[in-house]
């Protein structure tokens, strides 16, 4: 009988009273926790990967114009006002800036018009991974900086969209005097620098430049360094981890009698824990071991709600998101270059199911790329598309597909020749469950008119580049929308093909359209154009929006200030404060 | 037949039997279709009698075409790895390192794969083919002893079986269908990962069967080693696949559902156990619809573990044990 | 047999770069060849970003893959498939390729830096394997002591040893990951019961706590995993121990011990043990590399940030240096143990001595 507990268990039992005797216990004074799905990868200010990083980067750098949670726009952060905007002939804009006289580096040194040139001659530097900086600022053609006054500097522009002002403030400040102690790069020009050919060896100072920026770079687990002006410090960085952050003892804002909402930073800690699995982010809140939930989604969100335990420790927010899930068809391919066959197969997308089924409901449809909620610009004339196969079939029949035998194969005898098979690859994000309804349903309705579809599921970062190569002929994702900016350049353009314009899709009516939005300045006018836009689109359907989404969070209750909004990231980290005694939630 | 033996088999009759007639068998939902309206019902709330998942699909129809996955991926798989493993291993273990080849099959051998790589100089690698099949058939006729090389069939298995296993599976299989694969592709690379321990067992039982004094009777008798081996080594060799062949079974059925349960492989329009269980763990809440392809996956693998032992007797009986042990 | 034991390292060795060769251009063949993976997210409306010409666009992209080092021919030759003829041909591009300076490189010691993080290739492998070391190494003691003690006691024939039989048969029929599903659904899971943590490892570094509590805490984080694996490789090896012993007590020369005044515990402890462990020891020295395809498993499904995730994340995501650094480590590992396999062999059986 004493043999029954042998001596691996007796070893186990032990172990585990010892550990339960000693958890952890918890620190003195609690950061506040913000669940990360993803690592950020790297927080180089030059290449953000991902949204977190960039969520990071806005909390340890600072850029000319910042968002204005406040305004639902941009605001000046380290200038001290919107800049001037002056239309040289009809090609340039020039936009003259004044930094704040307050604004200084950690050492105390002043930001200047020099650090801007600097951070702009970075982004064409080579050996660093700054294409998609100089794909985002590549506009800016030269700055001068005031001789007179180093803090007041001017940008020249190449174009006169209206866009330009808030794009031209976009980028994070870098320092001169860690990057470029000795003023190697003051006497070239950036015009030099952006006629460079990239197979040219770089020149001394250049190099010189790249090497002392990768090493100020901060990576995971090593030094911080101090490469930004933002109100916060990096504490640590442990990849898949954790990142946390710390607020700066002395940063030149403090200082400031009026402090303006973007420059405001009030908790003292903060830390962002990164757990990809989200059944177990819910259990974490729960616990207690992170604050901040964002971007629930709506199965997780509901059963939150529904549990009567989480109900009284919790706050749930919702609030309208401009990120609108969409279908889009490879235009290229000769089954899916007219018109018709596209409008007849988007009757197939069960849009109000899916709503229903991915987003419990939360959500508006919408008949194109505006949002419902935008009473001047949201075309009310244009009828939503209903959930009909009937139609399919007889659209198909209308553009000339023929079905040899019913329920069979459709067939279509082109002008130039071969016989046209309407068989569809549907490409989508693996990791997504959404995506997988949406690509199921669609197989699941084609199947039934007898046209058959093979899903792709394809890894979020092999997503862009097969879709970009063409690679598809249907998919399906979430085009990530802004309020305030209707930019259809880059993706429904003809000079995007190959790059955002994953339909490639362009006619020269849709082309002219789009620049003249781009361009017109009257908001009557472009309200005009824009629903001119969203009928034209409906017509040709190369992309079927389904439904804009909602953005969902869930909280401590102890937190305040959040400032929930859809802009990304959803919530204010830098309003954001934890009150010990319990009140009505905001 | 013991009554456990007897349950097993009749489980796997109805296993493959399901997986057989399933797509024509009269069922209210077919897989892989959601249905927008029920998502994530309970079982017995709506039509969908064991309910349906995250998706919408209906447990009841996937949970019946998973089986059709797991035998026709599964049981092709095994057959192929057991036949690879059972001629070489039994090619190995029957002539070892011992094999001596004529020069003229060497040629034709060098001269084939040259064609089929298609490396340069195609004309004249023909050309050497059929010079040596010339040399060949003039070696009939003339009777005349070209040299011969030995080939280290033991070695050259031996070899392959050791770089196979130097990485571990799930990892080979993760690296190489990472980004897709279709049915047969992963049928092949499942053959592929399965045949070395029967190549083995083959092996060592032919070795053993070599030796024993009834093949040196055949050998007297002047029959040719080739027919030797194929006649009557063969058939004993064999042995040892009742049990190798339903434990590589198991083991394929358990690396297959890995692999779904890890989202890689198969499209997701294909059900099977690993699919649902892996939609289990990303809703915890719906735990209960994890039970059903658990309990098959446990009954399938048992049974086939239960037909895999074979009596005392019959195992040994090539060991020369004079006295017979009751166990 | 120096000789042989020799010939049989070299073999794995060989397998593990032909392994790695193979997954090296495998990973080239398909559309992601690196750059595509660090130019920006394209498509989406919120940004005021012109898309710049067709040429632009190209010159940007051929920049980065210059930079990476993918403008250069993936292997020494390639076929290139003629598009006027029927057939193609084999083209020689000579020692400057990819493959060539990555072996190189490789056997330099420097193992390239990962795609998607930029950090080097050591690094992060290193950063895995401080996880997932610790938890490989205590499953398997414990696995030993387990197996040891359940062993013993199953040959001595107590009541409950159909039981317990039936019991380890049915757990062997489990793949482990539904063992860890099993564990995760039923002992952390807040609707069952939630005793475990069923995420990651604590949120605190030993910097920040001390390294008392930070062990404690990753001990009651890697209970669970740890449990799931023990328990997908305790039957095998407890079985086909039991097995052995029961063999070698029905041997004559226990008769010989019990006549001399032994007990049966004595008589296992002593003598049989040491005889039946031979048997075992293929599947025992075989127990390292399992557990560590194990963790393969285990990190998924308890999100760990160890090796098993890393690996299957490059996998996927196509972050080819990482995979292959991988690939070459779990390799290494794999000739470890067969060096082990063949001391212990030596070590335990005389009669190969």
């Amino acid at each position: 009988m004493k043999h029954l507990f042998p001596l691996g268990l007796r070893l186990a039992l032990m172990a585990l009273g010892l550990v339960a005797g000693c958890t952890s216990q918890p620190p003195k004074e609690l950061p506040v926790r913000v669940r990360w799905t993803r690592d950020p990868e790297s927080l180089d200010p030059l290449f953000l990967a991902n949204q977190y990083a960039i969520e990071a980067a806005n909390l340890l750098h600072l850029s000319l114009l910042q968002v204005d949670f406040s305004k639902n726009d941009f605001s000046p952060a380290l200038a001290e006002a919107l800049p001037t905007v002056t239309l040289l002939g009809d090609s340039l804009t020039r936009l003259t800036y004044q930094l704040r006289k307050a604004a200084a580096w950690d050492n105390g040194q002043p930001i200047t018009g020099h650090d801007v040139a600097l951070t702009l001659k970075l982004m064409y530097c080579p050996g660093l991974p700054n294409e998609s900086a100089r794909a985002q600022a590549g506009f800016i053609r030269s700055v001068q900086v005031d001789s007179l006054n180093p803090k007041r500097f001017t940008l020249t522009c190449q174009g006169q969209a209206v866009e330009h002002m808030q794009a031209s403030g976009d980028f994070f400040i870098l320092p001169e005097a860690v990057l470029d102690p000795q003023h190697e790069l003051r006497p070239t020009s950036l015009p030099e620098l952006q006629k460079r050919i990239p197979t040219t060896p770089p020149d001394s100072a250049l190099s010189r430049l790249a090497r002392r920026y990768l090493a100020a770079v901060p990576m995971p687990g090593g030094p911080a360094a101090a490469l930004g002006c933002g109100p916060y410090e990096l504490v640590s960085w442990q990849k898949n981890q954790a990142l946390r952050l710390r607020l700066k003892s002395r940063w030149w804002a403090d200082q400031l009698p009026l402090r303006p909402f973007v420059l405001q930073a009030r908790p003292q800690r903060l830390e962002f824990a990164i757990i990809p699995d989200d059944a177990t982010a819910a259990l974490a809140l729960q616990h207690h071991d992170i604050d901040l939930y964002p971007q629930v989604s709506a199965a997780q969100f509901a059963q939150l709600r529904a549990s009567k335990a989480a109900r009284t420790q919790l706050a749930f927010y919702t609030a309208p998101s401009y990120d609108i899930v969409a279908a889009g068809f490879n235009t290229r391919r000769p089954a899916l270059a007219d018109g018709p066959t596209r409008r007849a197969l988007s009757y197939l997308f069960d849009a109000a199911g899916l709503l229903q089924a991915t987003q419990l409901g939360q959500g508006l449809r919408t008949v194109g790329l505006i949002h419902p909620n935008d009473q001047r610009n949201y075309n009310r004339g244009l009828k939503l598309l209903p959930f009909a196969p009937d139609t399919t079939a007889l659209l198909l029949r209308q553009a000339g597909w023929q079905q040899t035998t019913p329920k069979g194969p459709w067939q279509r005898q082109s002008k130039a020749g071969p016989r046209q098979n309407l068989a569809l690859r549907f490409r989508y994000r693996a990791d997504d469950a959404s995506f997988e309804t949406i690509a199921l349903q669609f197989r699941a309705a084609a199947a039934s008119i007898g046209i058959a579809v093979e899903l792709l599921p394809t890894e979020a970062s092999a997503l862009t580049p097969n879709l970009q190569a063409g690679d598809f002929d249907v998919y399906a994702r979430l085009i990530k929308g802004n309020p305030f900016l209707f930019n259809f350049m880059p993706a429904l353009h003809s000079s995007a093909r190959g790059a955002g314009n994953f339909t490639g899709y362009g006619t020269p009516a849709s082309d002219q359209l789009i620049e003249a939005i781009a361009a017109a300045r009257r908001p009557v006018q472009k309200a005009k154009l824009l629903r001119q836009f969203q009928a034209t689109l409906q017509a040709d359907a190369p992309l079927v929006p389904l439904f804009f989404m909602a953005t969902r969070l869930a909280a401590s209750r102890q937190l305040r200030g959040l400032h929930i909004s859809h802009l990304k990231p959803g919530y204010l980290i830098t309003t954001t404060e934890r009150k010990s005694t319990s009140s009505p939630t905001p | 037949m013991t009554w456990a033996r007897r349950l097993a088999w009749l489980w796997l009759g109805v296993v493959v039997t399901v997986a057989l007639s399933v797509p024509y068998l009269p069922l209210p939902y077919s897989p892989a279709v959601p249905d927008l309206a029920h998502i994530a019902a309970a079982p017995g709330s709506t039509r969908h009698w064991l309910g349906t998942d995250a998706q919408g699909q209906d447990v009841l129809a996937n949970l019946l075409f998973s089986t059709r996955t797991v035998v026709l991926l599964t049981l092709p798989a095994a057959a192929l790895a057991a036949l690879l493993g059972s001629l070489a291993g039994s090619i190995a273990g029957f002539w070892g390192n011992r094999l001596r080849v004529p020069l003229p099959y060497w040629l034709v051998a060098l001269a084939l794969t040259w064609t089929f790589l298609r490396l340069p100089g195609e004309g004249y690698a023909l050309a050497l083919a059929l010079l040596a099949a010339l040399a060949i058939i003039m070696q009939r006729r003339i009777r005349w002893r070209w040299p011969a090389f030995r080939l280290p069939l033991d070695t050259i298995l031996l070899g392959s079986i050791t770089v196979l296993g130097a990485v571990p599976r799930l990892l080979l299989v993760v690296a190489i269908t990472s980004q897709g694969i279709t049915a047969t592709g992963l049928i092949a690379l499942l053959a592929l990962l399965a045949w070395p321990e029967i190549a083995r067992l083959v092996r060592a039982q032919m070795q053993r069967v070599r030796v024993l004094p009834f093949i040196e009777a055949t050998q007297v008798a002047g029959i040719s080693s080739s027919r030797l081996w194929l006649r009557h080594a063969l058939p004993h060799a064999l042995e040892p696949l009742r049990t190798a062949l339903p434990l590589s079974l198991a083991a394929l059925i358990g690396l297959e559902t890995t692999l779904s349960f890890l989202g890689v492989g198969l499209p997701p329009t294909v059900p099977s156990w690993g699919r649902m269980l892996a939609g289990a763990r990303l809703n915890p809440s719906s735990y209960p619809s994890a039970i059903y392809p658990l309990i098959l996956l446990i009954t399938t693998t048992v049974a086939l573990q239960t037909i895999a032992t074979i009596p005392f007797i019959i195992a040994h009986k090539y060991n020369n044990i004079k006295q017979l042990k009751t166990s | 047999m120096a000789k042989q034991w020799l010939w049989r390292l070299v073999q794995t060795a060989a397998g593990i770069w032909l392994l790695a060769s193979l997954v090296f251009v495998l990973s080239h063949l398909g559309p992601v060849q690196g750059a595509d993976v660090l130019l920006p997210t394209a498509g989406d409306l919120n940004t005021a970003a012109t898309p710049g010409s067709f040429a632009q666009r190209e010159a940007t992209r051929r920049a980065v893959q210059r930079r990476l080092g993918l403008d250069q021919p993936v292997f020494y030759v390639s076929w290139q498939s003629a598009t006027d003829t029927a057939g193609g041909y084999w083209r020689w591009h000579g020692l400057p390729n990819q493959y060539h300076s990555w072996l190189l490189r490789t056997v330099h010691g420097d193992w390239g830096t990962s795609l998607s993080s930029r950090e080097p290739v050591t690094t992060q492998l290193w950063q895995a394997v401080v996880y997932t070391f610790p938890l490989v190494v205590i499953t398997l003691l414990f696995t030993l002591l387990l197996a040891w003690q359940l062993a013993e006691q199953l040959a001595a024939r107590p009541w409950w040893q159909p039981l317990m039989q039936t019991a380890l048969t049915g757990l062997q029929a489990l793949p482990l990951f539904a063992i860890a599903l099993a564990l995760l659904l039923l002992l952390a899971n807040p609707e069952v019961v939630a005793w475990f943590p069923p995420y990651g490892l604590g949120q605190t570094t030993p910097t920040d706590v001390g390294w008392g509590p930070w062990l404690s805490s990753y001990a009651y984080h890697a209970i669970l995993p740890a449990v799931s694996l023990m328990l997908s490789v305790l039957p095998a090896v407890t079985l086909q121990l039991a097995g052995a012993l029961r063999n070698e007590l029905a041997q004559p020369y226990t008769a010989t011990a019990y006549a001399k005044g032994l007990s049966q515990p004595q008589v296992i402890r002593r003598h049989a043990l040491r005889n039946a462990l031979l048997p075992s020891l293929t599947q025992l020295t075989d127990l390292l590399p399992t557990l560590v395809a194990g963790t393969l498993v285990v990190e998924v499904v308890f999100a760990l940030p160890g090796m098993g995730r890393l690996l299957v994340q490059a996998a996927t995501t196509r972050d080819y240096p990482l995979l292959v650094g991988g690939v070459l480590l779990i390799g290494t590992a794999r000739l470890l143990a067969l060096l082990l396999a063949d001391a212990l062999y030596k070590w335990a059986d005389p009669r190969i001595r």
